[in-house]
Formats: structure tokens, C-alpha cells, sequence
């Protein structure tokens, strides 16, 4: 009986606790996270979150027509290795790891109008999302995100190097 | 006779040998290391969680063991749960209590270690630091962790002794 008292005065700290921190944290999440690779990029939405639903490429045939018409600049926001083990023919690397590093040679061969998608390893990869915003604060405007990422491309057969 | 003799010999010569191990096990520094230990790993693993909640869920949703409805929910509250028992046992508040929780939490780390092993399913640990770079501890290495602090657990919890440097402490609870 003791013991129950005490484990649920543990507990009951704990949980007080947790959700007053997790309501006032500028890193805290919302109760329910979006889990299903079927709706698009797995996020536990945060506050913080990079996730803009609005500028996702829902299918890899979308992305396929945006990259056909040769209008978008592909930028691979994964590390270089992976980079360089395979990506999107023509894709750009910025790895979102070392972005401050590389933005300013990126910003000096690709002007602020361009069109840009960026894609990561697929919809539990928030890294394009990432990248996304971190263009967008950098002055690009037109930046979409390819969630299925580079296997969702390969998968399909279309254009890798 | 004489092999009642003989018995009795090895009986009493068992006795204090047995005793012996008994005492160092259960000796009050051994205790006191024990909880230690258990509590300060638990309160450094709970750091890094609670400094990003969604990171942590996202190392969950990897695990494939739990409704989706779940994952935030545990991913904003197992963190304190880990914190405030770790804290419970290094300061000795209701210090067998908060065995029995950590030792909960042990078992089902072990368990969701060895299904995901078994049935061969990558995942990324998150037991401690949150490292997307460098995610993949071997799990058996962590399962044999996990096993090493439950024994731990399992001392401090059997232990029936006063405890050193205990704010409070339930001889009998």
C-alpha cells in the first residue's frame, strides 16, 4: 500500500512536471504527432518544427513533371556520402548538417529567383524540411520539398548518378 | 556418526561463506553505489530527451512497437519519469519505490531491445544522447547494459537494510 502511495507520488510528479515543461519549452511537442508515412513527413510537431505541409510534393510522379520541366534546381539535403553514393540526376548537394558552411557558395551560383526542391532520405526524414526553411529564411521563395526523397525516386526507376 | 559429523562440518563451514557473499552484496556501500549509479545514469539519460521531446519521438516511432496515438504522449512524459527517479534514488527518497519504477522501465527497455533484435528491425536506441549522425549502438551491446543496470535495480530493491544517506526510506515498503 506504501509502495503505491510512493510510485504515485513519482509518478504524478513526473507527469506534472512533464507537461508543464513540455507547454512552456520553445522545443516542446503537441500530445498527438503525425506518424503516418501516408499522410506525408512523420513529425512529433513541435514548436520548433521546420514542417510546412504547404510546400510538400505529395507523389513521386509530381516531382517527376516538376523535374522534367527543368525549371527546379534538386538539392540533396543529405550528408555528402550519401550524396555521393547515389542521388537525383543533377541534384545539387547542401548537406542541412553543414549548411552554414556551404549556403554562401550555394547563394553565389544559384540566385534568389530560382526554383529549388529539396529532398532528403524519404518521409521519416526531416532534413529536407530543414533545408526548406533555412533557404527560405536565406531570401529563396520558391522552395518545395520532395518528401518520398531519394528511394521513393529510385524506386520508380527515374534518373539517379 | 561420522558422516553426520562431516555434513555438519560442511554445513557450518558452508554457512559463513555463504554469508560472507550475502554481506558484501547487501553491504550498505554496495547499496549506496547501486542506486548511485542506477539514479545518476538515469537522470543524464533523461537530459538530452528532454531537451528534444520531438527528437526522442522520432527515436520511438523508429522502435515500431507503439500506436502512433502514443508516441508524443510517452516521448514528453517517460523523460520525467526517468528524471525524477533517478533524482528519488540519488537523494534516497522513497528510494524503493523508484526502483520499482526504473526497474519497470528497464524491463520494457530490454524487451523492446530484444524484439526489434529478433525480428532484425533497424532502429536507433536513443537511450542516451540524441545523435542523428551517429545513431547505431549495437543493441546486443545496450541489451547487455540494460541487463547489467536492472541487476542493480534488483539489488536495490531486494535490499532490506537501513540505507545510507537517505532523505527517506521504507524499511519494510
Amino acid at each position: 500500500m506504501k509502495t503505491i502511495k510512493e510510485i504515485s507520488i513519482i509518478l504524478g510528479l513526473a507527469f506534472v512536471l512533464a507537461f508543464t515543461v513540455n507547454y512552456f519549452s520553445p522545443t516542446g511537442i503537441a500530445v498527438v504527432g503525425q506518424w503516418d508515412t501516408a499522410q506525408g513527413v512523420v513529425t512529433a510537431k513541435a514548436k520548433n518544427d521546420p514542417v510546412i505541409n504547404e510546400i510538400e510534393i505529395a507523389t513521386v510522379d509530381q516531382a517527376r513533371i516538376l523535374y522534367e520541366s527543368g525549371d527546379y534546381i534538386f538539392v540533396d539535403a543529405r550528408s555528402a556520402e550519401d550524396y555521393e553514393a547515389g542521388h537525383i540526376k543533377g541534384a545539387v548537394s547542401l548537406p542541412v548538417g553543414q549548411f552554414e558552411d556551404k549556403i554562401a557558395g550555394f547563394l553565389g551560383q544559384y540566385p534568389p529567383e530560382i526554383s529549388i526542391v529539396t529532398y532528403c532520405s524519404g518521409r521519416t526524414c526531416l532534413d529536407s524540411h530543414q533545408l526548406a526553411d533555412n533557404l527560405l529564411e536565406f531570401g529563396y521563395e520558391k522552395v518545395n520539398v520532395f518528401i518520398d526523397g531519394f528511394p521513393g525516386w529510385e524506386a520508380e526507376g527515374h534518373p539517379v548518378e | 556418526m561420522y558422516l553426520s559429523t562431516a555434513f555438519r562440518a560442511g554445513r557450518l563451514k558452508g554457512i559463513p561463506l555463504n554469508n560472507s557473499l550475502h554481506n558484501i552484496l547487501f553491504s550498505s556501500w554496495i547499496e549506496l553505489a547501486a542506486r548511485w549509479v542506477l539514479g545518476a545514469t538515469f537522470i543524464y539519460a533523461s537530459y538530452s530527451k528532454i531537451l528534444a521531446p520531438a527528437d526522442f519521438a522520432k527515436i520511438i516511432f523508429g522502435y515500431d512497437l507503439f500506436p502512433a496515438s502514443a508516441i508524443n504522449l510517452a516521448a514528453i512524459i517517460l523523460p520525467f519519469v526517468e528524471l525524477i527517479a533517478g533524482l528519488a534514488l540519488v537523494i534516497g527518497v522513497y528510494p524503493r519505490s523508484a526502483t520499482l519504477i526504473i526497474n519497470a522501465m528497464l524491463l520494457a527497455f530490454i524487451v523492446s531491445l530484444a524484439t526489434n533484435i529478433i525480428r532484425g528491425h533497424e532502429f536507433d536506441c536513443g537511450c542516451f544522447a540524441i545523435n542523428p549522425d551517429n545513431p547505431s549502438n549495437f543493441p546486443g551491446t545496450l541489451l547487455i547494459r540494460d541487463l547489467f543496470f536492472l541487476a542493480l535495480g534488483i539489488l536495490v530493491f531486494l535490499y532490506r537494510k537501513q540505507r545510507r544517506l537517505c532523505i527517506s526510506s521504507t524499511l519494510k515498503g
